[in-house]
């Protein structure tokens, strides 16, 4: 099979295209694939987040195919087409090859202020979409899919609409606060594409989340 | 103390940052990745605590579970501690928002696991170090918001700064820059997390490398227990690696057999009787060791209801990694690699044997003995990151403004010599074969024999470790680790020699009994490149 992988050696460089025939077995994950390709003597090995091989972890996020996947999580076997083609999230700076830099995630969670601090439950809220919810990879994939999600200026993105809940329901604090940041990062911006539910990893609802953060 | 640098961030390190940060300490949290990255989003079964005594269970039950469980070897007072706090650190997480399962009555559930004489660990559905993470980031980025933690990623550990047997800092590499800094503090704390790498395939992530020991190890630190390794007796293989199938399954009833001549033999059931199946971890990897056989694991009569509601992540990855469906058929399982006993020598407040670097999580090594039990392990994360906080919260400042910059230039030359290297055996070649070496030597058995074996590939590894060229491509910290990778494998084996008898999951073929002189722990240092081991009563050695 025909492997196509796009590639960028440093922060800014150029990226290009890299071809690799791959000729294993194909009742394998994308992860595999690529470690197959760097396990062959290769002194120009390509990079790759990795840290769970199990979709627990959502390091391995990348576009296969044009879609945003997991390669630990994505089967060679089950895709369309004869060709592999593997590129970086495209949302996000390349670090190195399909290595990306995250870290707006965490910048924009940050600040807006989505954390619990004092906890006390609200029983009117459904304990186990905040269980799915607790879930959350952080991985990107649904900023990925998201066709408002640009860079993370303002709009924060469904993972965004998915915490404030969690936090709404969890948390003793300010709710009024947490309905003000859920609206201007996210509900203001949001079209209900609904491509984010579609690319979880791990079925979050988020659906159910923003339903019942925009009746609050 | 008014700053410490943290390395690792998963559930000990986060929860060490958030315990210092609310005693006014700043934590700096350093890890290549975010904590959703870290190994302990996996623990899925659960986190043990004692919060209901009507039952007939106590926090006695609990110490003498613990202790028993791992061999009898582990202290009384550190065990002692760890049980009696666990109530609180249960609490503490459900404070802090965790998502724990909970029973009609609202509270916390719990459900039997290995090696319990009663149902004690707390679970949050089936992704309770997850769930366990998502609360302690939040609050960790609460604590952000305040000033008092920083969180680094791209950073990776290279060295500790020591000076005068006190540790005053680290030198943290920075994959963006590729650059080293050093980087200061009143205290350091190791939350690394365990040695899979040393191994091939393990049910574990693949950040947890046991660089950050054996790279401590040739700075002085001593290192304890590195022969007690965890086989978990339920892994399902796959081509990456082999995926925990979680005790839960058979907490819930699954049954353990083999096949001979058309029938099915449930060989735990007919040595151990009723709670076979359930034995500690070492006792069941060793007996299914034994058998020499190919061993099922049943759960299919439990009903589809029960499995989709009980065991969904187990019936989620048998079938998408194997196409087995649980609700009707057994799941192939093999021991694997799956948690580490020893690691870093730590007294009962954490520190090692350098003043102010404290160790904690799996990478420290104090209350398993020569065996975990299940649900104790997250336990000791969080518990062990509190330990550490009001150890550091305790002390006097004590970071003396030295310069570093000529060890940060030394150790950037050094790096920069390393990278002209060139030939073909390359580390990647040697973590490899590294790999293997370490997991013929020292599998569910080994012996004199096994250990020798490896001993003399490592060996010469070590004498050519100058020789061995860098990948280019790579991540520098993927090159620059191998030298600690090396130095932990020759540890390992030598405390696997040195402990000439049969306990918990250290099995000798050629000392198969248990010797009541070794009922102690092994201490293995590095000093003018001389490995030595010694015996250590626990209860001594942790003050
Ligand atoms: C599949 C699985 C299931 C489990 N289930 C359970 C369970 O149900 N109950 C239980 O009690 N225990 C369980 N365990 C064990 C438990 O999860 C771990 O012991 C615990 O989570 C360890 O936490 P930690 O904070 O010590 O380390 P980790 O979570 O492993 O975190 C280590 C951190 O250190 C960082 N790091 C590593 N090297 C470096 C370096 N050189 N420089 C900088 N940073 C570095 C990593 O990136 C990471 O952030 C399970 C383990 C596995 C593998």
């Amino acid at each position: 099979m025909r492997v196509k992988i796009k590639r960028q050696q440093y922060p800014g460089a150029e990226p290009f295209w890299q071809e690799y025939t791959y000729e294993g077995d194909m009742n394998v994950s994308v992860a595999a694939v690529i470690d197959s390709i760097n396990s062959k003597d290769n002194p120009d090995v390509v990079s790759w987040e990795c840290s769970c091989l199990q979709a627990m972890c959502g390091g391995c996020a990348m576009v296969i195919n044009g879609v945003p996947r997991l390669a630990c999580d994505t089967f060679v076997n089950k895709l369309k087409g004869s060709e592999l083609v593997i590129e970086p999230l495209r949302k996000f700076p390349v670090i190195k090859d399909l290595v990306v830099d995250r870290g707006i995630i965490q910048e924009n969670l940050k600040k807006a202020s989505t954390y619990i601090g004092e906890y006390e439950h609200d029983d009117k809220y459904s304990q186990e979409l905040e269980y799915q919810i607790g879930r959350c990879l952080k991985c990107g994939l649904c900023l990925e899919a998201c066709p408002n999600y640009v860079k993370g200026d303002n709009f924060f993105g469904p993972l965004f609409a998915d915490d404030s809940y969690f936090i709404n329901a969890r948390s003793k604090g300010d709710k009024k606060a947490i309905k003000r940041n859920y609206d201007k990062h996210f509900a203001k911006g949001c079209s209900k594409a609904l491509a984010c539910e579609k690319v979880c990893p791990v079925n979050i609802p988020t659906l159910s989340a923003i339903a019942r953060m925009n009746r609050l | 103390m008014t700053k410490v640098l943290i390395i690792g961030s998963g559930i000990s390190g986060l929860t060490c940052a958030i315990e210092c940060a609310s005693r006014g300490i700043n934590s700096v949290l350093v890890s290549p990745f975010p904590s959703e990255r870290a190994q302990s989003v996996l623990a899925a079964g659960g986190i043990n605590a004692v919060l209901r005594q009507d039952n007939g269970d106590s926090i006695e039950k609990h110490i003498e579970d613990t202790l028993k469980g791992g061999g009898n070897i582990a202290g009384v007072k550190a065990v002692t501690g760890l049980c009696t706090e666990a109530p609180s650190v249960v609490r503490w997480l459900e404070s802090l928002g965790t998502v724990f399962s909970r029973d009609e009555e609202g509270k916390i559930r719990q459900r039997p696991f290995g090696g319990q004489t009663y149902p004690r660990t707390c679970f949050a559905g089936t992704s309770t170090g997850k769930q366990i993470v998502t609360a302690l980031v939040m609050e960790a980025r609460r604590l952000e918001g305040q000033g008092l933690i920083e969180r680094r990623f791209w950073s990776d550990f290279h060295s500790a700064l020591i000076k005068d047997g006190k540790c005053c800092g680290a030198l943290i590499f920075n994959e963006a820059s590729g650059t080293l800094e050093a980087v200061t503090a009143d205290a350091v704390v190791i939350a690394a997390g365990g040695q899979n790498m040393m191994f091939g395939k393990t049910t574990g992530s693949t950040q947890c490398d046991g660089y950050t020991a054996g790279r401590l190890l040739m700075q002085g630190v001593k290192l304890k227990n590195l022969e007690f390794i965890q086989y978990h007796p339920t892994a399902i293989e796959t081509d990456r690696k082999n995926m925990l199938v979680s005790e839960a399954a058979r907490g819930e009833g699954g049954r353990l057999y083999y096949e001979e001549d058309g029938k099915r033999v449930y060989f735990m059931e007919d040595k151990f009787g009723e709670k076979g199946n359930l034995m500690p971890r070492d006792v069941v990897s060793r007996t299914m060791y034994e058998t020499g056989r190919d061993i099922f694991l049943d759960v299919s009569f439990l009903g589809r209801e029960k499995i989709l509601d009980r065991l969904p992540e187990v019936y989620d990855l048998c079938m998408k990694y194997r196409g087995i469906d649980i609700t009707r058929e057994s799941i192939p399982v093999k021991p694997t690699v799956h948690f580490f006993m020893g690691g870093i020598a730590v007294d009962l407040n954490h520190m090692t044997n350098i003043r102010d670097l404290y160790a904690v999580g799996e990478c420290a090594s104090i209350y398993h003995g020569a065996n975990r039990l299940g649900g104790n392990s997250l336990l000791a994360a969080v518990y062990s990151g509190r330990v550490a906080a009001r150890s550091i919260a305790s002390s006097a400042p004590g970071s003396d403004g030295s310069d570093w910059s000529g060890f940060v230039k030394s150790e950037q030359d050094r790096l920069a010599v390393r990278r002209e290297v060139t030939g073909d055996t390359t580390v990647s070649y040697v973590k490899t074969v590294l790999a293997d070496t370490i997991g013929s030597a020292l599998g569910i058995a080994r012996s004199a024999e096994s250990i020798a074996k490896g001993m003399e590939t490592v060996d010469h590894f070590l004498a050519i470790k100058d020789e061995i060229s860098f990948n280019k491509s790579e991540l520098e910290y993927f090159n620059y680790r191998i030298d600690g990778l090396l130095n932990l494998g020759k540890a390992m084996l030598i405390c696997a020699d040195s402990r000439r008898e049969s306990r918990g999951s250290h099995i000798r073929s050629d000392y198969p009994e248990t010797d009541d002189a070794f009922r102690k722990a092994t201490i293995v240092s590095l000093e003018d490149g001389e490995f030595r081991t010694e015996l250590v009563v626990e209860d001594d050695y942790a003050g």
